[in-house]
């Protein structure tokens, strides 16, 4: 135990130095102000909002700049960074494509030299070929966007179905709402791992499936082994998960939709649908937006998944553990970060979009301004 | 279809309908509802299933929830088979370290949280909605842009493989979405208690010890809740900047095991054993606080 404890006690030490130190620039920070002259209000609040401030300054502001700067160079954390200017972004874009003649035609035949095939698609006797001279990149892009761009709708789909079946004359919701809340909370690193062995070869799965396999007489699916089946894997991990925190969100959505614009309504002759379509989705499109920009920027960082199931190096990882990979197994700190740029770059044109859409789908009742 | 009967049963609140089609609907509700809780238990049962079992059950090739014998033994087990692999590597060390990191980074995250956002929500100053509206929007950047940078700033300050970087970094109120939940809890609080106050002379940090505190106590439970969650479940962290395995917290813990692990034998009696392990309080901590996990959700969606 007493290692144990000197292991502690230095970052307790610090620990309680830091919020001792942070006081007194507050406190420092508070005097500066009035003796310029600024008044007390002011100053107070500019003070007590510091903490954060300094830790922007420092994890946000200064990272996000270095981390700019850190992909332009070649750096492996033993010596300094070396300036390679655009040569990791071309690096990352060297992309190349090809027509395919026939459909046993190799894939590299048709690519640059030393590039790998990242999509392949055939129509009838050819097809064309997408290729990289660094595939796992692409490879874990495509492997990342096409989850998101499926487990997101779906997901989103599946909790207002979950939320809406919650909102009938449901005895005992209370109970409810806790059981089918109870997978997000469920530690992630607990989830893969029990999603692992469940879909791992003789897991819960196939065990349970094995009558139904040897009924169509076929192979029992190797699930994440498998380049066609991993990503479905990845999905039913993620609908699973996402029962929970945007059923909660979406159900108390459903609570607040006032009950006379039904009543409005149906007075005016809606049918069920008609109400559905016209009422309830409106009004629920603030928490259906902020689901959807919620679960879209989590869907594209998805990380402890990938840290724990190996998938096939044709089906490539998330990027996120791709970069991470890169980065601290790898060192390569240049092309991580370049790669982690156009990652965020991504995210904030996606994001973006949302927003942009939303003035055209979302339904601000009344909407105010000022301080909300 | 779930969506026309729930379009229906809004008008049926308000005079709640009787009838065959209702009955029926009724238990079309019902039938999907366990059916779904199914689906989420499950696996569940599943995970604590294969915890309780011994190594040659688990690959039976059938479905079995009962194991026979059931193996309790297989959570001290799991331990030995850990200091196996490194002696250091006690079951009481790495809940130690867990419990260490959770409540030290849950503690700086509240409290300056809430300092923060009454910063924020109680006081005017130029600059200030310009900074929220900034603050909010690094919620947007991919942890993993800051993530090579910020190993680089605790590297240079020599805190590499400490428990710096998962709880002093934790006071600089590094978690947005908290902040933004306790400056609109703020914002409901009547001003006239502040101002009652200060005619009596009371300084600010007075009145957010003695009044703001006390009042904001709630959110500040919900909240509570939610960073003890995410710290417990923090695993990206704690893999960058922890590289000593008896200084690793249970998601990482659990990691190194499984690493040691050849493909061949899979020990998933142990592993789902492990797993139980990490999410056993948490569960234990939802059920006892379940109020608070719906409120903290909750009041992150009202104005998203």
């Amino acid at each position: 135990m007493g290692e144990a404890i000197a292991t502690y006690l230095p970052t307790l030490v610090r620990y309680i130095l830091v919020a001792i130190g942070l006081g007194i620039v507050m406190y420092g920070a508070f005097r500066l102000q009035i003796a310029l002259g600024i008044k007390r209000e002011a100053a107070t609040g500019r003070a007590l909002v510091l903490p954060w401030f300094i830790g922007f300054l420092i994890f946000n502001v200064f990272t996000i700049g270095s981390s700019l700067y850190l992909s332009f160079t070649e750096y492996n954390l033993f010596r300094a960074p070396e300036w390679v200017g655009l040569d990791n972004y071309a690096q990352l874009f060297d992309v190349s494509a090809g027509t395919l003649q026939s459909r046993t035609q190799r894939s590299e035949d048709v690519l640059a030299p030393r590039h790998d095939e990242v999509i392949r698609i055939e129509i009838g006797e050819g097809g064309w070929v997408f290729g990289a001279a660094n595939e796992d990149f692409w490879r874990s892009m495509k492997l990342t966007m096409t989850y998101a761009f499926l487990s997101v709708p779906i997901g989103l789909a599946a909790s207002l179905g979950v939320a809406l079946l919650l909102n009938q004359h449901v005895k005992g919701l209370s109970f409810w709402r806790v059981l089918y809340y109870a997978p997000a909370i469920i530690p992630v690193v607990s989830t893969v791992l029990l999603w692992r062995w469940i879909f791992s070869n003789s897991g819960l799965i196939n065990s349970m499936f094995a009558p139904a396999y040897r009924v169509l007489g076929v192979d029992p699916p190797r699930w994440f082994n498998d380049p066609s089946y991993a990503l479905p894997a990845f999905i039913i991990i993620s609908l699973w998960g996402v029962f929970g925190a945007n059923s909660v969100i979406l159900l108390a959505g459903l609570k607040g939709i006032p009950k006379d614009l039904y009543e409005a309504a149906t007075v005016d002759g809606a049918g069920e649908w008609a109400k559905f379509r016209n009422v309830t989705i409106p009004m629920l499109s603030p928490a259906l937006f902020y689901n959807l920009v919620v679960s879209t920027i989590g869907a594209l960082q998805i990380f402890e998944v990938a840290a724990f199931i190996r998938t096939p190096a044709s089906v490539g990882t998330f990027l996120n553990w791709l970069i991470y990979t890169e980065a601290f197994g790898f060192r390569r700190m240049g092309l991580a970060s370049a790669m982690a740029w156009i990652m965020l770059v991504v995210i904030v044109i996606l994001t973006t979009i949302i927003f942009r859409s939303s003035s055209a789908w979302v339904f601000y009742q009344g909407a105010r301004e000022g301080e909300g | 279809m779930a969506a026309q009967t729930a379009a229906s049963s809004y008008i049926e609140d308000t005079a709640p309908p009787q009838g065959r089609g209702y009955i029926i609907k009724q238990i079309a509700v019902y039938a999907l509802l366990i059916l779904g809780a199914v689906i989420i238990l499950l696996p569940i049962v599943w995970m604590i299933s294969t915890s309780l079992k011994t190594e040659d059950q688990l690959f039976t090739g059938t479905v079995n929830l009962i194991p026979n014998p059931a193996v309790p033994q297989n959570y001290i087990d799991v331990w030995d088979s850990f200091s196996s692999i490194n002696p250091q590597m006690t079951a009481w060390r790495i809940l130690a370290n867990t419990l260490f990191i959770t409540v030290l980074a849950m503690v700086g995250e509240i409290f300056s949280a809430s300092i923060v956002a009454y910063g924020f929500a109680r006081f005017r100053w130029r600059g200030r909605d310009l900074l929220f509206a900034l603050m909010l929007g690094t919620v947007m950047i991919p942890s993993i842009v800051t993530r090579i940078p910020s190993f680089l700033v605790w590297k240079q300050f020599d805190l590499l493989d400490t428990y710096d970087p998962l709880t002093v970094h934790a006071l600089f109120a590094w978690g947005p979405l908290y902040v933004f939940l306790m400056r609109q809890f703020f914002l409901t609080i009547p001003r006239e208690l502040e101002e009652a106050a200060l005619i009596d002379g009371a300084n600010t940090v007075q009145i957010y010890w003695f009044i703001m505190l006390p009042l904001i106590r709630p959110i500040m439970l919900a909240i509570a809740v939610l960073s003890f969650q995410g710290n417990w479940n923090n695993f990206g962290g704690a893999l960058i900047y922890l590289t000593t395995p008896e200084k690793f917290p249970l998601a990482l813990a659990i990691r190194f095991f499984d690493s040691s692990l050849s493909i061949e034998a899979p020990q998933w009696h142990y592993m789902m054993a492990l797993s139980t392990m990490m999410a056993a309080p948490i569960l234990l901590l939802y059920f006892l606080a379940q109020k608070q996990f719906i409120e903290g959700i909750n009041v992150g969606a009202v104005k998203g």
